[in-house]
């Protein structure tokens, strides 16, 4: 049986091959790369942490380190309370419950930046209905994802339209979870629905709702279809999330080291956030 | 039982209320295209000052923007998806199956990390890796090229992963009772192992083609010539280009949506239950 300790490792290598090559060596390529001054011509030269230090007096950078913070310490929470509620409302049975259910998941069938494409439109002031509708209804119309003030607010409603539902169904399986045992007994003992919820629910939704929070943070921080399609980073940088910037520099500046630097510093955010993914799933809590 | 709370006729009404609203917002974007790639050319234009039913409902049903389609890129974009999806979905079912059916089945020295590593790698967003991977791609000269699209969406930690749960809730006494008659293990999985995982099959095969059919940030990178353009490419740029066609655009928007809809709701169910297994477990 030579063949059989071989065995395993034949039916893995292609996947796993595939994986250290397209998954894991991106990320040595990063930190090697974001060491190098290399131009999209190729000529190489290392230069230590000369791009960090340069990031570092760079407003560019720091404006778009801000945005991008901003940008995830207002989206992340707010997908986390919608697809909450959105979860909440759909949990108990009830006429035609699943089709709701089905209508608000609808939008995770829409990529990202068909979601923008849509918005786009739909909010254009000449093609799309809504600025109609508001000056109809007496607000006016906005400028929405042209508009200084108005384009990141934009850009995270567009993610929430698109995120909410598909964030709702963890939320759900996690409401699935909870026995209705526990909630029987906190009735017996007169508890309102306030209190039930409160008291009984969100202390056993704790981990689903950490999930959500930590998976879609990890999605958002590298967040770029909508802005390159409807912003470009603008107006005046006021969408220039980090994605966009490494993006940037590599394609109109032709500056690979800048680029590698800002994909360096990303994933070293994603793999703390990964991690503390990891963590969480492994915490014995709450196993029931 | 918690039922108390739905009898309440007030709260059934606030309840069904505040779904219908939500679902109207969900929706309304998406009928609003579906009847816009429906208006005849001259009818594109909504005039702010002119908010009425008419916004919504066209003068006159006419499939004259999808005709129009033929004649422009769209067709080009419309092949290059399909080939890149549908190739990744026949090579990803085959090397993931491999891999997933390797860790349900086998003992092997490293299996919890190797393990521990594809999970690592599908909660790690691709687009993490988009910039540098485009570097290591280019060196290969791969740029501009269905491979480019294709070989690096092949390998998939999720997949891996579904097919191992699926694989291991089989007893191993099935596998060996095979083993025993002498059948070999490419065999049994090929012959007695994929058979019975149709439903992971099904749902692996949605997720690998909407993994492609939406991709956006990696074709952007990896091939922005206009050949090899994806559909969402191709209609990122229209909206950009001040183009004229916007009936156009409204139409390859709406049948890109449709078409990453249809499987979708097809499979809902074993698609969400697949999804949260990925998630919870």
């Amino acid at each position: 049986m030579v063949s059989s300790r071989l065995t395993p490792f034949l039916f893995l290598a292609p996947a796993l091959i595939g994986l250290a090559v397209f998954r894991l060596a991106p990320i040595v390529i990063a930190v090697a790369g974001s060491m190098t001054g290399a131009s999209l011509m190729g000529d190489l030269s290392f230069v230590g942490l000369e791009n960090f230090q340069y990031l570092l007096t760079d407003p560019e950078f720091w404006s778009s380190l801000h945005v991008t913070l901003i940008f995830n310490l207002i989206i992340n929470p707010l997908q986390l309370a919608v697809a909450f509620a959105l979860a909440l409302l759909v949990f108990q049975p009830g006429r035609a419950i699943w089709l709701y259910r089905t209508l608000l998941v609808l939008p995770m069938a829409v990529s990202t930046g068909l979601s923008a494409v849509l918005f786009g439109l739909f909010l254009d002031g000449n093609l799309g209905p809504f600025n109609g509708f508001l000056e109809w209804i007496g607000i006016g119309a906005q400028p929405f994802h042209r508009g200084q003030e108005q384009a990141l607010g934009t850009l995270i409603g567009i993610a929430t339209w698109k995120g909410a539902g598909y964030w709702m169904l963890f939320l759900l399986a996690g409401l699935y979870s909870i026995p209705s045992t526990v909630h029987e007994a906190a009735m017996i003992d007169g508890a309102t629905a306030w209190q039930r919820f409160r008291l009984v629910t969100l202390p056993l939704m704790r981990k689903p709702m950490a999930f959500v929070l930590v998976a879609d943070t990890a999605i958002n921080f590298l967040f770029f279809a909508p802005v390159y399609i409807l912003t470009s980073g603008g107006p005046s940088g006021a969408t220039s999330v980090l994605m966009y910037q490494a993006y940037l520099s590599a394609f109109t500046f032709s500056d690979l080291g800048r680029s590698q630097a800002i994909s360096t510093i990303l994933l070293l955010i994603i793999l703390m956030i990964v991690a503390l993914e990891l963590r969480l799933l492994r915490s014995p809590e709450d196993r029931a | 039982m918690t039922e108390t709370i739905a009898r309440n006729p007030l709260s059934v009404a606030l309840r069904y209320g505040a779904l219908s609203v939500l679902a109207f917002a969900v929706v309304c974007p998406l009928a609003w295209l579906a009847l816009a790639s429906l208006r005849p050319q001259a009818e594109i234009f909504q005039p702010v000052s002119e908010f009425g039913w008419r916004t919504f409902v066209p003068s006159a049903l006419t499939l004259d923007n999808y005709r129009a389609l033929l004649n422009g890129d769209f067709p080009l974009a419309l092949r290059n998806s399909s080939i890149v999806a549908l190739t990744t979905v026949v090579f990803g079912l085959v090397v993931n199956a491999l891999a997933g059916f390797a860790f349900a089945a086998f003992e092997f020295r490293g299996k919890n990390f190797l393990f521990l590593l594809v999970i690592v790698s599908f909660m790690m967003p691709f687009e993490a890796v988009v910039m540098p991977l485009y570097v290591m791609i280019n060196s290969f000269g791969w740029t501009n090229s269905y491979k480019a699209l294709i070989v690096p969406e092949v390998a998939n930690g999720m997949i891996i992963f579904l097919f191992r749960q699926f694989f291991a809730s089989i007893p191993k006494d099935f596998y060996e009772a095979a083993r025993v008659d002498g059948a070999s293990w490419l065999y049994i999985w090929a012959f007695i192992a994929m058979p019975l995982s149709w439903p992971t099959i099904a749902t692996s095969s949605l997720m690998l083609f909407l993994s492609q059919w939406d991709s956006f940030f990696w074709p952007v990178v990896a091939a922005s010539d206009p050949n090899y353009a994806v559909v969402q490419v191709a209609i990122a740029r229209n909206i950009n280009f001040e183009e004229n066609n916007w009936g156009g655009l409204f139409a390859s928007t709406n049948l890109a949506i449709i078409i990453g809809m249809i499987p979708f709701l097809l499979m809902q169910r074993f698609y969400v239950r697949s999804l949260i297994s990925g998630g919870i477990k």
